[in-house]
């Protein structure tokens, strides 16, 4: 039995697979923000009285995000070179606002009376400029023992490409039992700050989680020992909980990575055959994610949260603060402004009975999109004279109607949501007339098929499983393991010598892929390259093969509109990345039916579009079966979200439930 | 389908619609470009401009380019009317100050955008400073005396033509800067970026039809104008006066006077710079433009967040600046560093004439200066000629309400240091300190924030160019509080410390220790 489990701020969504069987169950319950593990153990111990004691648990877990955001993690300390310490707060020198004089920087994880100094220096070349002196730790060591520090980061000039003195320090750290995060083992690339702030963020989270996990796999080992715990990870693999305890910043950005890597899984079966090519889009009630899927999920190393540059491979989801929940206002020069500000669980909406700001969900309602007798399955009723309200005091403030104020707030939210899909494709180069998107968000279903109209993305992709998505996004999760190490060599630098490069990379991603517990037939190594042309600062993450060196210039032209063959060329960092096949839950086809979705049929209903007020048939998604086929304008209701087929639309539902729009002009 | 006089609904999506396409163009710009001062340090600005050369959208990069990117488009537009009107595929190219540039190594790149039917439909342009153009010292930073011994200058001329690259004009330019594979790559972005903000203009044009792009375009100026009308009347009416001054131009050692009078009547105002000094036989001149964008920053900053950056701002607001001054120099006046230097002091007097006005939202000074460090030379272990600009930050001034950032670029500027190890990877020269000045603030009930040091050591004999200043008048507090301290440059040579000036170009021999200090904030309120 696998259990894949996504805690999130309102609920924790369990879903469990039986392999013998094949079935996929699923269950919500209660989050418990102040314990995140009771809710854990409690559904666990749900599932185990009934199908016994067995299992491999998949866990995403945001104890490390909310550490960093909340800025509740460990009280740590940074040794740095002498003279550099202050780098953790000096960054980039730049300000985070450009015209807001009373703009803070968020303040060093590491405060300056932390940030330890040793004399050491190594240069460019790896060579030794100043020897460090062990007796400089031993002092350390006493300091920090007094003080009660437990967690330190350890980042060094160039140690990425002489570690030794940075491993001395960390040796006679762990010895004397602190909880060492070191730069060369954390991320070994170079750019002082980033890699810095990469390590602190390390040292800052790590404690947080390690006792978080202790607890848990303690709890466990005495109520189901045979329980096998893994971890997500923000590059969309799984490891196990001695890693994320050491690697907690790993697991910063696995929030939304279970519903990127659910929505590969259910895309290549919905859309077989051909690359994929998917934009996910995830719209809840405060904010909106999106990602791309280009044959695999693209992968950043420019994250940020909240101040902190984290460099290592992250899943490269966009995040915008535009939601249902987001509130429409007029500003000082008469704009309809719709966010960043957003209603939240509480007031929520003015629908909800208790808030008086107009939402995207209240146009949805005043528009006729969103059901007020059929929200979250009916159990809440939604109040639509309140929603009328709001919409007409907005219209009453820009001198039109409430259906006109709606349907504006409507049209400034696709336009937030239009810029976040640009940014991820055009922007990187890639023609969104070739992809589906491929919405599972509650708040997504009403602006999907309208998005993808406005872009000219012609299929729009809407799966069954929804609301516990990301949880059966962990049961899919391979195990994965990422490793770079920067080499700053020239783009002429003979292929063998740049495989013999390669191959200590390749040993490890095999042998600790392999200690997950992966058999060795199915470890799959991706090795890459960092490529720029000398001189520029960014570089390319091109795959590593024999003809790597024109797969460079195509992607430079693809990316930027240019390239140059001619060109001397660097190779900055090797990057390899080892993955271990695990068997997603294989979903059942189900037999399809007639064309007629007669059956699921309800009612219409009177819907607000731009063209003016139809009549629309509204079905009961639940009702569907494989096989039949929608015309819009249709809505589709299901417990968890409402999905609008424009006037041309057409829909038809798969043997997987998917319901896959047509998308018309 | 036209729009109707005022939507709030397309206001807001153009808004987002046309900062898009400006933004979008400085990615292409920071990712493919060469000059570290562009990739690493984000020193360029993007923009577009509808089809009379106002500025629609400027994608939020470096303030000191804000009020001088149309000038540039009026120039290209200038230039080529008539018989010689631009065509579509052209690029024009220009750096000259008294010209539509600010100073040489900004090099701004025009192009006008036209639909299928060959119809105009704006303006894109891309400005990113250049790590070397020429002139007499390396970096084209100098303190100099005259523009000609500021490197090369390229009027308003077409770089690209139909499509098309004019290689010899190319050839002119790079014969003439130290790093010519550099600058070609440099330009190269540019040309891409150009080209992305005019694929996208067209595309947008495609979807909504011209006539609507063009009347968005005009709505979100008025837009702009509205909203600047409605922060100007919510000041006091009356004149405020202010006055500070630049160290010294680097060749004689008199103080430099900048004065300002703002004056707010109802939902205008004017800002009349007369009595400021005449302009100075060093580089510390302003352009016009310069001029201009300090202004707009500084309301740009009074406004508010979501505000678009665009010629609307300007449009309630007169500056008047004479002509031959310090603040609006005429050829041949030297200007290298008056785009860096005096565009931070014309904000000092600005805030500290608004300061009476509305005390509540603004800071006491900040550090006033961007401690522009050049370093140049011949590189015999990599076998070239290296040129290597960096600017520091310092303290922010205090707050009302809040102690002022420490490290970090304060008004003009807001460009990202070279990280040590690139810089390290790059050019002969090892930096040995890069820390946070304790105490250098200013106290007050608030305090202004703290300086930084930044020492390096050069390994080969080079030159050295310093223009910056508050080495000798500090930055104000205010209501009460202290100024910040004073930034100081030294070098340590065989052990000994030689002080430096603030404004000066000299020869280091390998082995020597340069260190910067750069100033502190002032403070704000008594202590």
């Amino acid at each position: 039995m696998r259990i894949g489990i996504d805690i999130g701020g309102t609920f924790t969504d369990f879903v469990i697979f039986h392999p013998s069987s094949g079935e996929i169950e699923t269950f919500k319950l209660l989050s418990t923000p102040q314990d995140p593990s009771l809710v854990v153990l409690s559904g666990l111990e749900r599932i185990f009285e009934k199908y016994g004691r067995q299992a491999v648990v998949v866990h995403g877990s945001t104890v490390s995000t909310n550490a960093l955001l909340e800025r509740k993690g460990a009280c740590c300390a940074l040794v740095s070179t002498r003279g550099f310490g202050d780098v953790l707060q000096i960054g980039r020198q730049n300000r985070p606002a450009l015209y807001d004089l009373f703009a803070d920087p968020a303040p060093a994880l590491v405060p300056s009376e932390w940030r330890l100094e040793v004399d050491e220096r190594v240069d460019h070349l790896g060579h030794i400029l100043k020897e460090l002196d062990p007796n400089q730790v031993e002092n350390l060591i006493t300091v920090l023992k007094s003080a009660g520090i437990a967690s330190v980061a350890v980042c060094f000039l160039f140690s990425f490409l002489h570690p030794d003195h940075e491993r001395l320090v960390t040796d006679k750290l762990r010895e004397a039992g602190f909880l060492v995060s070191a730069s060369h083992e954390i991320l070994p690339e170079y750019r002082e700050y980033e890699r810095m702030s990469t390590t602190v963020v390390n040292a800052y989270v790590s404690p947080v989680m390690e006792s978080y996990l202790a607890h848990l796999e303690d709890q466990l080992t005495r109520s189901a020992p045979e329980v096998s715990l893994q971890v997500m990870q923000s590059n969309g693999g799984i490891i196990q909980p001695a890693e994320a305890r050491r690697f907690a910043v790993r697991c910063i950005l696995s929030g939304p990575a279970g519903g990127l890597v659910a929505s590969q899984a259910i895309a290549s079966l919905a859309l077989p055959g051909e690359k994929l090519q998917v934009i996910t889009f995830d719209m809840g009630g405060t904010s909106t994610d999106v990602s791309l899927i280009d044959g695999v999920p693209q992968i950043t190393t420019e994250a940020v949260i909240s101040g902190n540059p984290i460099r290592i491979p992250t899943l490269d989801i966009h995040t915008i603060g535009a939601g249902g929940g987001s509130v429409a206002r007029l500003d000082a020069g008469g704009a309809l402004c719709v966010g960043p500000e957003s209603a939240g669980a509480d007031p929520g909406p003015a629908c909800y009975g208790k808030g008086d700001l107009p939402t995207v969900t209240d146009a949805n309602l005043v528009l006729g999109r969103l059901l007020a007798d059929h929200f979250l399955g009916g159990q809440m009723l939604l109040d639509e004279v309140r929603a009328k309200r709001v919409m007409e005091c907005l219209g009453a403030e820009m001198g039109v109607s409430s259906t006109r104020a709606a349907l504006g707030v409507v049209q400034v939210a696709n336009a937030h949501m239009e810029r976040a899909l640009r940014l991820i494709t055009v922007e990187r180069g890639h023609d969104p007339r070739g992809f589906t998107l491929l919405s599972f968000g509650g708040a997504g279903g009403l602006h999907a098929a309208d998005l993808a109209r406005g872009m000219g993305i012609p299929h729009l992709l809407i799966p069954p499983l929804a609301s516990t998505f990301s949880a059966f996004g962990m049961l899919a999760a391979d195990v994965v393991k990422d490793y770079t190490q920067t080499i700053m060599l020239p783009g002429d630098t003979p292929l063998t010598e740049l495989e013999r490069l390669m191959q200590p990379l390749a040993e490890r991603g095999r042998s600790e892929v392999h200690a997950e517990g992966v058999p060795a037939t199915d470890i799959r190594l991706e090795p890459f390259v960092d490529m720029r042309y000398a001189g520029q600062s960014y570089e390319l993450i091109t795959p590593f093969h024999p003809g790597f060196m024109l797969e460079f210039h195509n992607l430079h032209q693809q990316v930027y509109g240019y390239s140059h063959p001619e060109a001397a060329v660097e190779i900055v960092n090797l990057r390899l990345r080892a993955v271990g096949k695990i068997t997603p839950p294989p979903l059942a086809a189900r037999p399809m039916h007639a064309q007629q979705p007669n059956q699921a049929w309800m009612e219409t209903r009177p819907v607000v579009f731009v063209e003016g007020i139809r009549q629309v048939s509204l079905y009961r998604a639940e009702a569907l079966l494989p096989g039949n086929r929608l015309a819009g304008p249709a809505l589709v209701v299901r417990a968890d979200t409402t999905l609008l087929l424009g006037l041309n639309d057409t829909a038809s539902v798969d043997a997987f439930d998917n319901i896959l729009v047509q998308v018309g002009k | 389908m036209t729009l109707s006089d005022y939507d709030p609904i397309q206001l807001e999506i153009f808004k987002h619609l046309f900062a898009a396409i400006a933004e979008e163009m400085g990615t292409v710009l920071r990712k493919t470009s060469f000059s570290p001062n562009i990739k690493e340090r984000r020193d360029y600005s993007c923009a577009l401009f509808d089809a009379g050369g106002l500025m629609i959208a400027q994608a939020a990069h470096i303030p000191v380019h804000l009020g001088s990117m149309p000038l540039s488009v009026l120039a290209a537009l200038e230039r080529f009317s008539e018989a010689e009107a631009l065509q579509p595929g052209d690029m024009v190219i220009l750096n000259d100050p008294f010209r539509g540039g600010t100073h040489l190594p900004d090099i701004t790149l025009v192009s006008p955008v036209f639909d299928e039917s060959q119809a105009l439909l704006g303006f894109v342009a891309s400005r990113a400073h250049h790590a070397d153009v020429g002139g007499m010292t390396p970096g084209s930073m100098p303190v100099s005396r005259e523009i000609f011994q500021e490197g090369l200058i390229i009027p308003p001329v077409r770089l690209v033509r139909a499509g098309k690259v004019n290689q010899e004009t190319l050839d002119l330019l790079l014969a003439n800067v130290r790093t010519p594979l550099e600058r070609s790559g440099d330009l190269w972005a540019q040309i891409a970026a150009n080209q992305r903000g005019t694929n996208r203009l067209v595309e947008m044009t495609g979807r909504y039809g011209q006539e609507h792009i063009a009347e968005a375009m005009r709505q979100l100026l008025t837009y702009t104008e509205r909203m600047t009308r409605s922060l100007i009347s919510s000041l006091p009416d009356g004149s405020y006066e202010f006055e500070d001054c630049l160290d010294d131009d680097g060749i004689s050692d008199q103080p430099i006077p900048i004065r300002v009078a703002i004056r707010i009547q109802a939902d205008s105002a004017v800002i009349d710079f007369t009595g400021s000094a005449l302009q100075q036989a060093g580089s510390v001149n302003a352009v016009y433009a310069i001029t201009l964008s300090a202004v707009y920053y500084v309301f740009r900053c009074l406004l508010g967040l979501d505000v678009p950056n665009n010629s609307g701002c300007l449009e309630p607001i007169q500056v008047i600046a004479p002509i031959g001054s310090v603040v609006n120099a005429s050829r041949p006046a030297a200007v290298a560093g008056g785009n860096v230097e005096t565009s931070q002091r014309i904000v000092d007097v600005l805030l500290g004439a608004l300061a009476q006005a509305c005390p509540d939202k603004i800071p006491a000074a900040s550090q006033g200066s961007m401690n522009n460090l050049t370093i140049g030379g011949w590189d015999p272990k990599r076998r070239k000629a290296f040129t290597y600009y960096e600017t520091i930050g310092g303290g922010m001034g205090a707050r009302p309400g809040s102690d002022g950032p420490s490290a970090i670029h304060s008004h003009m500027t807001n460009t990202l240091n070279t990280p040590v190890e690139a810089l390290e990877y790059a050019y002969p020269l090892q930096v040995s300190e890069y820390s946070i000045r304790s105490e250098s603030g200013g106290a007050g009930k608030y305090r202004g924030g703290n300086g930084i040091r930044r020492s390096l050591q050069v390994l080969e004999n080079c030159q050295v160019t310093l223009l910056s200043d508050r080495r000798r008048f500090a930055p104000y507090g205010l209501a009460g509080g202290k100024p910040g301290q004073v930034g100081r440059n030294f070098i340590l040579r065989d052990g000994k410390e030689l002080p430096l000036p603030g404004k000066g170009s000299l020869e280091l021999k390998a082995g020597d220790l340069l260190v910067i200090d750069t100033p502190g904030g002032g403070g704000w309120g008594k202590g």
